[in-house]
């Protein structure tokens, strides 16, 4: 059982955990944490019905434990810089900078924008996840993408000075 | 949806391969033992369980994904300390720049520890030498090594360093340059970065922001960036060993302890022979040198050349130049000694002997 769901939607889960956590070992903890195994031996039923029930364990599993640990420390190497503009590399570099600001954000505002734009799920599936109003959910994804927004003007292409 | 919206969508997609897969998973519910913050009283006799009904369940399975995925020493790269590299937006230094130097490791030593990391990842910055601006390159690209790790760690843990004030001529072809960082993570939480050039000099050195070398690996790293795999080293031959010669150790010895073959290269075929000691003795008796990576020649009679490739069990060749009357006579790339007079009767007898 466990190997059928894990051939059927580990991956899947585990790519909505490396999209909240954005570290391939937190992914795979977030992922054991949520009890995959214990929830697929109690609850029975096929694996589209676990994919589901699991994904709303690994969300809560992620708030929960981000919400326990908070140490304040982002390990980043990238190195402060500014884009010189209208060329390809900086358009990479910006979606480094894009997504080093997702993991910025609070954890609650990351699940949201995960769910909404990864996983692709209205709002109201959200909110039934998070166990929150949907107005919630609506404010939750508008302070995170003008977080987003403040990282894009901050990080917006600079003249480079030639003379 | 605006244009934030589908940048951020795009974003996620573009990172949608770096998450671990089934396989890690099962290899995890079947293998790591890893500490828990919340320790239920159900953990302890659930995770005996789970270990048993994982490796019995999914035995197959994972055999089958750990095939298709990474090799299974790399399976759980984030695992040790949680260190993860992201490669810088620009180069900010002239190459060779690394971010940070090495720390937790001896990297004064060493180009890379003598063992394999769990995880690299490449990041290049490409452009040309003949831009006014040598650096802030931007970041041009990035991927993460998938096998290969062994063969890394044994390539460039073995990179002949540099003496102090050595420098050398390089040729000044212009051409497309491309500056690669590459990030490593080791088990024990240490990381670290070393840079490397693919130039067309293959001149720009390597180095980990401790330690340099003289050893060029740019193209090989430009091939593992395409392949996504670190390429396995060719079998030292004296067709091959171009500017992928030179081994750590050569600075102090003519000939570092530990070669396990010599390949005497002659104009059409090498040579490979056994039972050299006295000739690495005598090499490594010699009065030595910085070397300069060049000879003059004098007057005399009809010139001796030789080309020695001393081979090793792992790591790069050693290449050492024999050359009667250029002065210096011999070099090994990193030293060089003034006469070849006692060594050339020895490289004569070993080619009487069959």
């Amino acid at each position: 059982m466990l190997a059928e769901f894990v051939a059927h939607s580990g991956d899947r889960l585990l790519r909505v955990g490396y999209q909240l956590t954005h570290d391939r070992a937190a992914a795979q903890d977030l992922v054991q944490g949520a009890r995959v195994y214990d929830s697929v031996r109690r609850r029975g039923g096929g694996p589209e019905d676990w994919y589901a029930y699991l994904r709303r364990a690994v969300i809560n599993e992620y708030v929960r434990t981000r919400r326990l640990r908070s140490t304040g420390e982002i390990v980043t190497d990238l190195v402060p810089d500014r884009p010189v503009a209208d060329c390809p590399e900086d358009r990479i570099a910006d979606r480094s900078q894009l997504w080093a600001a997702l993991g910025a954000l609070s954890e609650r505002q990351r699940a949201v924008l995960v769910l909404r734009y990864y996983e692709g799920l209205a709002d109201r599936e959200i909110a039934s996840l998070l166990g929150c109003r949907e107005a919630s959910v609506r404010s939750l994804a508008s302070r995170g993408l003008a977080a987003m927004r403040q990282l894009a003007v901050a990080s917006a292409p600079v003249q480079e000075d030639r003379a | 949806m605006n244009e934030i919206e589908n940048d951020i969508g795009r974003v996620m997609a573009e990172h949608d391969a770096e998450a671990p897969g089934a396989a890690d998973l099962l290899y995890a519910f079947g293998h790591a033992p890893r500490p828990r913050r919340r320790r239920a009283r159900w953990y302890v006799p659930l995770s005996a369980g789970l270990a048993v009904a994982a490796v019995a369940v999914g035995s197959i399975w994972a055999g089958q994904l750990l095939a298709g995925r990474q090799g299974g020493g790399t399976k759980l790269g984030g695992v040790g300390g949680g260190v993860r590299l992201t490669c810088p937006a620009r180069y900010a230094g002239s190459a060779p720049w690394v971010p940070v130097k090495p720390a937790g490791v001896d990297g004064r030593h060493r180009l890379v520890p003598q063992r394999t990391p769990n995880a690299a990842l490449i990041c290049a910055y490409a452009g040309s030498n003949t831009e006014e601006r040598q650096t802030g390159w931007a970041l041009s690209g990035r991927r993460s090594l998938t096998s290969g790790l062994a063969g890394l760690a044994g390539q460039l843990a073995w990179q002949p360093g540099l003496l102090p004030g050595q420098d050398f001529p390089c040729t000044l072809i212009g051409g497309p340059q491309t500056n690669y960082l590459i990030g490593l993570t080791y088990r024990t939480g240490v990381r670290m970065w070393v840079a490397a050039t693919d130039d067309p000099n293959a001149c720009v050195r390597t180095s980990n922001g401790e330690f340099t070398s003289f050893g060029i690996v740019g193209v090989t790293v430009t091939r593992a960036f395409a392949t996504g795999r670190w390429p396995t080293s060719p079998p030292a031959s004296c067709a091959g060993h171009g500017p992928g010669a030179g081994r750590l150790g050569q600075d102090k010895a003519m000939v570092p302890a530990g070669s396990t073959s010599l390949i005497i290269c002659l104009r059409h075929r090498d040579i490979v022979k056994s039972g050299y000691h006295a000739l690495v003795s005598s090499l490594n008796r010699l009065a030595t040198r910085p070397s300069t990576h060049g000879c003059s020649h004098s007057q005399g009679p009809g010139a001796l050349r030789y080309r020695l490739l001393f081979t090793y069990s792992q790591g790069p060749a050693v290449l050492v130049l024999i050359q009667s009357g250029c002065h210096p006579e011999i070099d090994n790339l990193s030293l060089q000694a003034d006469s070849a007079s006692t060594i050339i009767p020895l490289i004569q007898q070993l080619l009487k002997t069959k």
